[in-house]
């Protein structure tokens, strides 16, 4: 089936994507591509000890998951891929992961960032990214949880 | 420098008002630093408390009965720092390792599955009438509340970085899963006693009860294709005014 | 009778929209505690039972994920109840019928709760500006208090939605029972049914659980052969 969803989201998996967006996309597999997150093992097993079985999960750095997206293994797996900030999605577009709508989960605030809406804030690297995907074709929205209405990025900036 | 039990009863009791400053800036930040903060004015003072409170101070935000968990480790993490312990991580990315995961098990299992379970519970004895009802679902909504909080605390200050394996051993996305299983196990039946409460309201044999379930099928379809709640029962409860007034 | 129970409902309105977000969250807050809580207080907790029973589920599908705000089904419940024990002792109609009608009107006021909350956490981020600039000063005294001023915040939140679901509430009902009290005696017991109904398909919806069809459909059928046995 492949992917349903890629999603930014500082949190990378955490409670809304796990009791909001897989049972409303019926989506069996999680993929997280974060490279810092790949390095610290205690990480890695809180992240998979939340994901109730049942669930497949995949957590590494983009490159690995760019590599285990492409092979046959997750071929009839409705996949949500995640991502922590703008830069790693453009990179695994750049490196082949075919999407056409990124949503924005929770960017959280900070100093010289932009707020687009409750939950996601931008600075100027991260707006530029995005530009880059939208440029490339794929639709920018914002979506909090599935119950919420899709914004396009572009008319709030 | 261990610390004492009333401290801790402190921590426990402060961990209550988590969220009295939640925002959307740094979320849970400064209910964080003041749940630790009893433990804190033990530890530093004057000038190592200020740092201590700055490196604090940044996004934090994760399940409020779980929170207990993730701060009593921090609590061993920055005792153990004080002894020159290195763990190999910042407690900044302990922190931000701990949140994600707790959230999500956290939202699973109490608001995912515990929460409805007990309301549920309650409406079979509140829907007739019977005021054990709200008496049933804080009980049972709030033994397993003050157990992870209590717990929590004991096993994040008794292991520090362990803890998260006591946190995989309670596998509770798993126990969540089952407790939904056991929630639509009992929304069958309170469907039965709303159903058979209507065929006693018209009159009609019991039979006519198993209507209510294409009914409530046809809202779940209507609901999964963004129907709010609200609006489908203000549009019903219009139709039925009307048909009431007209006959 | 009614400044009393107006204050009633107020502090009671404070103590769950406090324990919704900001302290304690025992949970006292939800419709199937808050209403009956307020309905015993006022005298009719009956009335507040049955607006618990019908109110419960409607929402609780909705979780409080992450940043997400749910609906405020507390105030709606407190509100209501409120609204629905006074126009009992105006109108005299039934218990049912006035906590219907309360319900029905009170709930679209009620959608206003999500405003206010989120606006008590706009302001909560000021408070995290104010013990930041004290930090950088070299102060950190006063940052419990920093912290504990979000619960005025909350608790002026909830002061709001209240004021909203009761004014309009008072507003609107008078109209609604002049026009339609007749259809609305008849009706009442088939609305009563309604709300739970729908709670169940609005909770089933967001559920996904292996064999939760069989499961459902199992139970359901049993639970009517019980009753169909007493």
């Amino acid at each position: 089936m492949g992917i349903v969803l890629v999603r930014v989201d500082n949190r990378l998996s955490h409670g809304q994507i796990l009791e909001a967006w897989v049972p409303s996309l019926r989506a069996d597999c999680i993929v997280v591509a974060n490279n810092q997150l790949a390095e610290v093992a205690f990480q890695k097993v809180l992240m998979a000890a939340a994901v109730p079985k049942g669930i497949k999960v995949a957590i590494g750095t983009i490159e690995e998951m760019v590599q285990v997206l492409r092979s046959e293994e997750l071929a009839d797996h409705r996949v949500l891929l995640l991502f922590a900030n703008p830069q790693d999605a453009l990179q695994a577009h750049h490196l082949g992961v075919p999407f056409n709508e990124l949503n924005l989960g929770n960017l959280h605030g900070g100093k010289n960032k932009k707020r687009l809406s409750c939950t996601v804030a931008l600075n100027d690297d991260d707006i530029e990214q995005l530009q880059a995907l939208d440029d490339d074709g794929v639709k920018v929205v914002l979506q909090c949880v599935p119950s919420d209405r899709k914004r396009l990025w572009c008319k709030l900036t | 420098m261990k610390l004492p039990r009333s401290v801790l009863l402190q921590v426990l009791s402060r961990s209550f008002l988590l969220q009295a400053s939640w925002n959307y800036e740094q979320m849970q930040s400064l209910g964080l630093i003041y749940a630790l903060n009893p433990a804190f004015r033990r530890y530093y003072s004057g000038a190592a408390l200020l740092a201590a409170y700055r490196r604090h101070l940044e996004y934090f935000n994760t399940h409020p009965y779980l929170a207990t968990t993730v701060i009593g480790a921090v609590l061993k993490l920055e005792e153990q720092a004080q002894h020159g312990i290195d763990p190999g991580f910042t407690i900044s990315e302990f922190k931000s390792a701990m949140v994600a995961p707790c959230a999500a098990m956290g939202d699973a299992f109490f608001w995912g599955a515990m929460r409805p379970v007990a309301a549920v519970v309650a409406l079979l004895w509140a829907f007739h009438g019977s005021l054990w009802g709200p008496v049933l679902f804080i009980v049972l909504f709030n033994l397993p509340h003050f157990w992870f909080r209590v717990q929590g605390l004991i096993k994040g200050y008794g292991g520090g970085v362990r803890v998260v394996s006591t946190l995989q051993r309670w596998h509770l996305s798993d126990w969540a899963i089952y407790l939904k299983q056991a929630l639509v196990v009992l929304l069958g039946l309170f469907a039965a006693v709303i159903g058979a409460a209507a065929t006693d309201h018209a009159d009609a044999g019991i039979a006519w009860g198993l209507c209510a379930a294409p009914l409530i099928f046809g809202m779940c379809a209507l609901m999964r294709r963004r129907g709010s709640p609200l609006l489908v029962i203000l549009i019903s409860s219009l139709l039925l005014l009307g048909w009431f007034q007209l006959n | 009778m009614f400044l009393p129970a107006l204050g009633v409902t107020v502090a009671v309105a404070i103590l769950c929209g406090l324990d919704r977000t900001a302290a304690g969250q025992f949970m006292i807050c939800r419709p199937i505690v808050a209403a009956p809580l307020t309905g015993w207080l006022l005298g009719e907790v009956g009335i507040g039972l049955q607006i618990g029973a019908m109110l419960e589920l409607l929402w609780l599908g909705r979780l409080p994920v992450g940043a997400a705000i749910p609906p405020d089904d507390s105030q709606v419940a407190v509100g209501c109840t409120f609204l629905a024990v006074i126009s009992h002792a105006q109108t005299g109609l039934s218990p049912q019928a006035v906590a219907v009608a309360s319900l029905l009107i009170g709930m679209p006021f009620g959608k206003a709760g999500q405003l206010f909350d989120r606006l008590a956490r706009l302001a909560n981020a000021r408070l995290l500006t104010m013990a930041e600039l004290a930090l950088d000063s070299g102060r950190f005294d006063g940052l419990d208090g920093f912290h504990l001023r979000g619960i005025g915040h909350f608790a002026l939140a909830s002061l709001a939605t209240l004021t909203v679901v009761v004014g309009g509430g008072m507003l609107c009902l008078p109209l609604f029972f002049k026009y339609l009290s007749g259809p609305l005696v008849a009706a009442a017991p088939w609305v009563y049914l309604l709300f739970p109904l729908v709670g169940i398909g609005s909770l089933l919806s967001g559920l996904r659980v292996p064999r939760g069809v069989l499961l459902f459909v199992g139970s359901f059928i049993f639970g009517l052969f019980v009753l169909a046995l007493r």
